[in-house]
């Protein structure tokens, strides 16, 4: 039986060289994930996951193995096609939330919407204000705390209405209350169906992923699904 | 609340803004060298005449340049244009225009090649959220006019005033004469010059952005400053 998934990774290979030796960042990696699919990829640093997140949204190239991201096998695509791909089908998250400096919340929200046909400066303020920064459209990244910056970069992520959201330790730059906001907002998201995957250390995010794998060396040591959605362990969690 | 649309000017304004001591710095570089070329350039396009007591022009020269007029009292007046003369200031032209041109495109290219290595890590951004190289490209290079364009303004809406109105230039030739120069700047040398500015910007940006942007998003992402 050959099931279809919205992301298929098989036998993924992909090393670096770093200081003249190989460093072998996935080592036959497989992964099936299905839309609206919440997941966690947990483990040491340096276990693969950013170059996991990287190699799905289309930023890497892998060395071999197939990856396919909703029906598109990315290995078939160009440079600019795989720009294309980004800017339609993903939204990047990252840690130190990388807004542009010189532009306001509204205009790093316009970003990636830049070059598109339709003006979406409307959505672009709506979504500011559903992550709760309806009054800080005008405001550049250095007036903002940690946490406003991330909600900033969570809607630049959501302006091209992505099928997935990649988020690399999106709550690792951030203080534990403000982290717990965003994992909420991460949910409200994965409930209207966009499919998340993010890379945490942090137990207490990892817990509310519907997944949680943990990579180790290149491949998956252990994946676990919650037993109901949204809740792997919440020991010190209210809602 | 009324905004305007958010396009690659828009952006390239905001960042030049920010970044607004290297905006300068580069502005003033550039005007400054439009303004030179165009100084250089009116000599050779002026009304030269050789200078001769008895000459309206004396009346000139004194209002200028206080005692010029005992200096060069002994010249004839000859209205033909010595043909020498505008050789030998010609290929002067043509020299430190050159020289001048280099130095610029040098500055400008360097400044860029600097402020394009502090920004890797936005390009990582811009790539990732999916722009191409040439999107990427297309922003920088409309700050690489931007600046082109205001040094051109700067030049022209103030240094040619100064060029044209408050100078007079007596070239001494030795037992040819003492010409007078009456600087003068064809409006086409004007537009030449606007194509010059911004193409040195564009040519300096692309040069220094180039690699940059179409190295691999993840090795910029992983810059950070």
């Amino acid at each position: 039986m050959d099931d279809v998934h919205f992301i298929e990774i098989e036998d993924v290979h992909k090393g670096y060289t770093v200081g003249g030796s190989l460093v072998k960042a996935l080592d036959g990696f497989s992964l099936h994930l299905d839309e609206g699919e919440m997941c966690a990829l947990m483990g040491p640093s340096g276990a693969g996951k950013t170059t996991l997140l990287n190699i799905i949204g289309g930023l890497d190239t892998v060395d071999s193995g197939k990856v396919v991201v909703g029906g598109i096998d990315l290995n078939r695509l160009g440079e600019s096609q795989k720009a294309s791909f980004r800017k339609h089908n993903v939204g990047f998250i990252f840690q130190f939330f990388n807004l542009i400096p010189s532009l306001t919340a509204l205009e790093n929200v316009l970003v990636p919407a830049m070059f598109g046909r339709s003006d979406l400066s409307q959505r672009a303020e709506d979504l500011l204000v559903r992550v709760g920064l309806g009054k800080r459209l005008d405001h550049l990244p250095k007036m903002m705390s940690g946490g406003e910056r991330q909600r900033v970069a969570i809607a630049r992520a959501l302006i091209n209405d992505p099928k997935v959201l990649l988020a690399d330790e999106p709550t690792g730059n951030i203080d534990s209350e403000t982290a717990r906001e965003i994992v909420h907002l991460f949910q409200e998201l994965n409930n209207e169906g966009t499919t998340m995957i993010f890379a945490t250390h942090d137990r207490l995010v990892a817990g509310r992923a519907k997944v949680m794998i943990r990579i180790r060396d290149g491949r998956i040591s252990s994946r676990k699904k919650s037993p109901k959605d949204g809740m792997i362990h919440l020991r010190d969690e209210k809602e | 609340m009324a905004r305007g649309t958010f396009n690659s000017a828009s952006y390239g304004l905001s960042h030049l803004r920010h970044d607004l001591l290297r905006t300068v710095s580069m502005i003033s570089t550039l005007s400054i060298t439009i303004a030179f070329l165009l100084l250089i350039s009116s000599l050779y396009f002026g009304m030269t005449t050789e200078l001769s007591s008895g000459d309206e022009r004396k009346g000139i020269l004194e209002g200028t340049i206080p005692g010029s007029l005992d200096m060069y009292q002994e010249f004839q007046i000859d209205d033909s244009i010595p043909e020498e003369a505008r050789t030998t200031l010609m290929n002067w032209l043509f020299l430190t225009s050159f020289l001048i041109f280099v130095v610029a495109l040098f500055i400008i290219y360097n400044t860029m090649a600097i402020a394009v290595e502090e920004r890797r890590a936005e390009i990582g951004v811009l790539r990732s959220v999916g722009f191409s190289s040439r999107e990427v490209m297309r922003i920088f290079l409309a700050e690489g006019a931007f600046i082109g364009l205001i040094s051109w303004v700067i030049a022209v809406f103030l240094g040619m005033p100064l060029i044209v109105n408050l100078s007079v230039y007596l070239i001494d030739r030795g037992e040819q004469g003492v010409f007078f120069v009456q600087p003068t700047i064809p409006y086409e040398l004007t537009l030449l010059s606007l194509v010059l500015s911004v193409a040195l910007c564009l040519g300096s940006t692309y040069l220094a952005t180039k690699r940059s942007v179409l190295m691999s998003p993840v090795d910029m992402l992983r810059h950070r400053d």
